[in-house]
């Protein structure tokens, strides 16, 4: 059972920020809710194929292994979710010591060393074998998303765990997220793009590079 | 062959490092202070981060006087750099340049660094909104390309429910949010009007280049 710290309740408070359009609360908020986080609800690692080494999906906030959503996905007016990644990693120092003792022995019994493909194929039977002891990590990111203003927070650090929860929610929900970015806010706000580009004086930039940017 | 060795090989492939025979193209020819320089252009262009660089550096400017820059819900909002910095940018041999200390963003080193054409990054800001008990203060990382808040202090809660606790703390975040939005539309505003070029830039480099410290230049 996964019982991680929630960032939304206590601790460091850090997030990537969106905005989701369409904004504003739906009539309907609670089933297409539900629709969009049961299309990619978290499967664990084992009821998938053996192939697979990463399993992410969408969990209920306070229960990490419960996918049902029916209890605590609102607080006010915002929808309270998270995000599972269960990791398999077979420790490579292990596959390395393990195809090194089996080559060892092979060379010691057979006269020869290995060839590429005997080596290559002996690998993948160990690393098969030490999967199969391996217990996943697992990581979990919270979701904050005020349905009235369409502000979408990822309570998470990494650029591409962020990417791959923003992209997962535009698909599940059919909505877009959009960047607050500085660059991305100018962009919403349709500027003029001639007044964009980078400052020569404080950018240290030469005006040919000014407008290959803009 | 396995399928990790044949996602490498096609990562390889689609780097452009190995050819259709599987043989390496041309080595890389540049020597190392061009790759960083590359490296660091690529970094400023994506995404337009310069605008987010050019924010947090007039922010700074902006910032020194402790005055409110912005009113955010009817108060107004009290922005302070505070702790670590981190410059980057094109120019000359330094790429990137990190300050620590209480005053450190205000230093006089800081100013001569940016007047040599680095952007503030990253920053540490101390946000403080209304006056006497209805004071709140806030602190948060921030970088110029995301926008995104890491390793904030929120206001003490003063909901005691567990889920009052959660709606509150939902609402310091947020609030968190709206000052940093409010910011980059006052920045947005003066950015695309007539006067950045004619006015606030030089303004910003005579700052850069003022002698002395904070307090010299406050006195």
């Amino acid at each position: 059972m996964v019982r991680a710290p929630m960032p939304i309740q206590s601790g460091t408070v850090s997030f990537a920020r969106f905005r989701s359009e369409p904004a504003g609360a739906r009539p309907d908020a609670k089933r297409w809710l539900l629709r969009g986080l049961r299309k990619k609800a978290f499967e664990p690692l084992e009821a998938r194929k053996p192939d697979d080494d990463r399993a992410a999906g969408f969990v209920e906030l306070e229960d990490h292994d419960a996918t049902g959503f029916e209890a605590g996905l609102f607080q006010g007016e915002h929808a309270l979710f998270a995000w599972r990644i269960d990791q398999l990693k077979v420790p490579a120092k292990a596959l390395k010591a393990e195809v090194d003792r089996w080559a060892a022995a092979f060379a010691a019994g057979q006269g020869r060393p290995p060839t590429r493909r005997e080596k290559a194929a002996r690998k993948e039977e160990v690393r098969q074998l030490l999967r199969q002891k391996a217990e996943p990590s697992s990581k979990v990111l919270d979701v904050s998303w005020n349905l009235d203003t369409g502000e979408v927070a990822i309570w998470a650090t990494s650029r591409k765990v962020v990417d791959e929860i923003a992209a997962t929610m535009e698909e599940v929900f059919t909505v877009s997220l959009h960047p607050v970015s500085v660059g991305a806010t100018a962009a919403r706000s349709k500027l003029a793009e001639a007044a964009l580009g980078p400052t020569p004086a404080l950018v240290g930039l030469g005006q040919e590079v000014s407008h290959d940017a803009a | 062959m396995t399928r990790r060795n044949e996602a490498r090989e096609e990562a390889a492939f689609l780097r452009g490092e190995v050819g259709v025979d599987g043989a390496a193209t041309e080595a890389d020819q540049r020597d190392a202070a061009e790759v960083e320089r590359d490296k660091a252009r690529e970094e400023l262009l994506r995404g337009r981060t310069w605008l987010g660089r050019e924010l947090l550096t007039w922010l700074l400017w902006r910032s020194e006087s402790g005055d409110p820059l912005v009113e955010v819900e009817g108060s107004g909002l009290v922005v302070l750099f505070t702790g670590r910095i981190t410059l980057r940018g094109l120019a000359g041999e330094v790429t990137e340049l990190t300050a620590r200390g209480a005053e450190a963003p205000y230093a006089a080193e800081v100013r001569r660094a940016l007047d040599a054409g680095l952007l503030v990054h990253q920053a540490r800001l101390r946000f403080t909104q209304g006056e006497g008990d209805t004071e709140k203060v806030y602190e948060a990382t921030i970088d110029a390309e995301h926008l995104d808040i890491r390793a904030a202090k929120l206001p003490e809660l003063a909901a005691e429910e567990e889920d009052d606790r959660v709606l509150e703390r939902l609402f310091l975040a947020g609030q968190l949010s709206r000052f940093v939005d409010a910011l980059v539309a006052a920045f947005l505003e003066e950015r695309a009007g007539r006067g950045w070029a004619k006015r606030t830039v030089p303004a910003l480099k005579r700052w850069m280049q003022a002698p002395g410290g904070a307090e010299g230049r406050r006195a």
